[in-house]
């Protein structure tokens, strides 16, 4: 037996065991230290995160079924007071609503995508998060597509609204990105109007910060923040998100801000995994005038052209996973 | 009960406590945290058959919680299993067989498995403060986590150990 569980009630050998162990802990952690990415415990994430794929489509079900139910009882309680002799065909009202609704979200969702595609000339493919980070130290997603679909390690990710993270390790048929609010993130950006550059990371707070900007940058909360492209990490000229407040840290050389995240990981559902991009967004060097805003943040007026009713007319288009995009 | 059954008692556990990691935990996030159902139970068996318990059960569900995750592999491995020990040999030392006492020496040992955790990805070049550690990680997820083997401690002690604790010495089984 592979794993022999009866240890035949020998203290000497459970120590042996325990010291074992121990040692062969320590020598595993230190050689995933000084191994790179293709190292053979780095392979073997990879592939274990590619064994229980279909598990994190199981756990997709669940956090779809904790909503609903998180829904279901708030909607018992309103009826309970106003529909008590029309419950049942209530219910299959609230049903048919709740799908309706599911897919012109859906329907919007890629959309947006479609929208940011075109705005940055992305040439990418479209993914469905299939799964979540089962720890709290990191961030991840697991998104339905892998190597078999031209999905490799270190292309950029997006959201409806911008860059969400990179893609660290893959399978054929899955992959798994790196948020950009994990703590162990860092994207080379630039904010839009001054071209002053940093870095931005997460924390463990869940916030983003844009870290290394000069004491005397001008810097103002509003100030769009893209991704620079130093270093090849990230495709150049993508909406990261804007800067909230600025971290005045006394004592320190350089500044840090607050950057808006573009999505939670709980809230993504599709995003487009970037293969290339030719971003207009760089070449509005100087536009300071909030011109580049409107022209940074697309999906707000394609929202409001959308909120006038023709998001429900293409309900087929939500079978497919993303692949219009 | 037999120490066979018992020991298909325990693996089937372990690998309810895997799956539920995975498919539960994700859906159960408050705040980005998240419990650990496998650390949670690995150290409720160590504390529920403190005679028994070995180190094999909490090194491989360590090493899968590393494996399943982004961190470096072999930090939980190392933490599970030299947790777990520790819980054992603290309650036996002890001598006191109550739930209050179980969970006190499981929140210890919890709130010391995610620090230690933390201050590893630190020395791995996490950018993280120890304070940020300590408040956003560590204790938030040690809390989470003795909800979850408080609920995983009451079904183990009624399954494995009758109502009232057994510190007879016995056969090594994990």
């Amino acid at each position: 037996m592979a794993l022999n569980f009866q240890q035949s009630g020998s203290v000497f050998v459970r120590r042996v065991l325990l010291i074992v162990f121990l040692v062969a802990s320590l020598v595993m952690m230190l050689l995933y230290a000084r191994e790179g990415e293709s190292g053979v415990l780095h392979k073997a994430q990879a592939a274990f995160s590619g064994i229980t794929a279909p598990l994190d489509y199981a756990g997709a079900v669940v956090s779809n079924a904790t909503e609903n139910a998180a829904d279901g009882i708030e909607n018992i309680t309103a009826s309970d007071e106003t529909l008590s002799g029309l419950r049942d065909y209530n219910a299959e009202l609230v049903e048919q609503y709740a799908k309706a609704e599911e897919y012109a979200q859906e329907n919007e969702r890629l959309r947006q995508l479609l929208d940011l595609k075109d705005t940055y000339h992305l040439e990418g493919v479209g993914a469905r998060v299939i799964g979540r980070s089962s720890q709290a130290w990191s961030q991840t997603i697991t998104l339905d597509k892998g190597e078999a679909d031209g999905v490799d390690t270190g292309l950029t990710v997006m959201g409806t609204s911008g860059v969400v993270g990179q893609v660290i390790s893959t399978t054929s048929h899955t992959s798994v990105v790196r948020l950009l609010t994990d703590p162990q993130s860092g994207a080379a950006a630039m904010i839009q109007s001054s071209r002053v550059e940093g870095i931005v990371r997460g924390s463990l707070e869940g916030l983003l910060y844009l870290e290394g900007l000069p004491i005397d940058a001008e810097i103002n909360p509003g100030d769009i923040v893209l991704t620079s492209g130093l270093g090849g990490s990230y495709a150049k000229g993508l909406l990261i998100g804007t800067i909230v407040t600025i971290d005045e840290r006394s004592g320190h050389a350089t500044r840090r801000a607050v950057v808006s995240a573009n999505s939670e990981a709980q809230a993504l559902e599709e995003v487009l995994v970037v293969f290339s991009a030719d971003s207009p967004m760089l070449q509005d060097k100087g536009d300071q005038d909030g011109d580049g805003a409107d022209k940074a943040l697309p999906n707000d007026s394609q929202n409001a052209e959308n909120s006038s009713g023709d998001g429900t007319n293409s309900v087929e288009n939500t079978e497919g996973t993303g692949e219009a995009v | 009960m037999t120490n066979e059954r018992k020991t298909i008692i325990v693996i089937v556990g372990a690998l309810l406590s895997v799956v539920l990691q995975i498919v539960v935990a994700p859906a159960i996030t408050l705040f980005s945290v998240q419990p650990n159902f496998m650390l949670a139970y690995a150290l409720t068996v160590s504390i529920v058959c403190p005679h028994e318990a070995g180190p094999v059960l909490p090194f491989v569900l360590g090493l899968l919680y590393d494996l399943m995750g982004t961190g470096p592999v072999g930090a939980m491995a190392l933490l599970f299993t030299l947790a777990s020990f520790i819980a054992s040999r603290v309650f036996i030392v002890v001598e006191n067989d109550t739930l209050f006492m179980s969970l006190a020496i499981l929140a210890g040992m919890l709130f010391g498995v995610e620090m230690c955790y933390g201050l590893i990805l630190m020395l791995m070049q996490l950018p993280v403060s120890l304070a940020d550690v300590f408040l956003y990680r560590a204790l938030p997820c040690a809390l989470y986590d003795c909800i979850v083997g408080l609920i995983i401690m009451v079904i183990m002690m009624h399954v494995l150990a009758g109502p009232k604790q057994d510190r007879e010495m016995h056969i090594s089984q994990l």
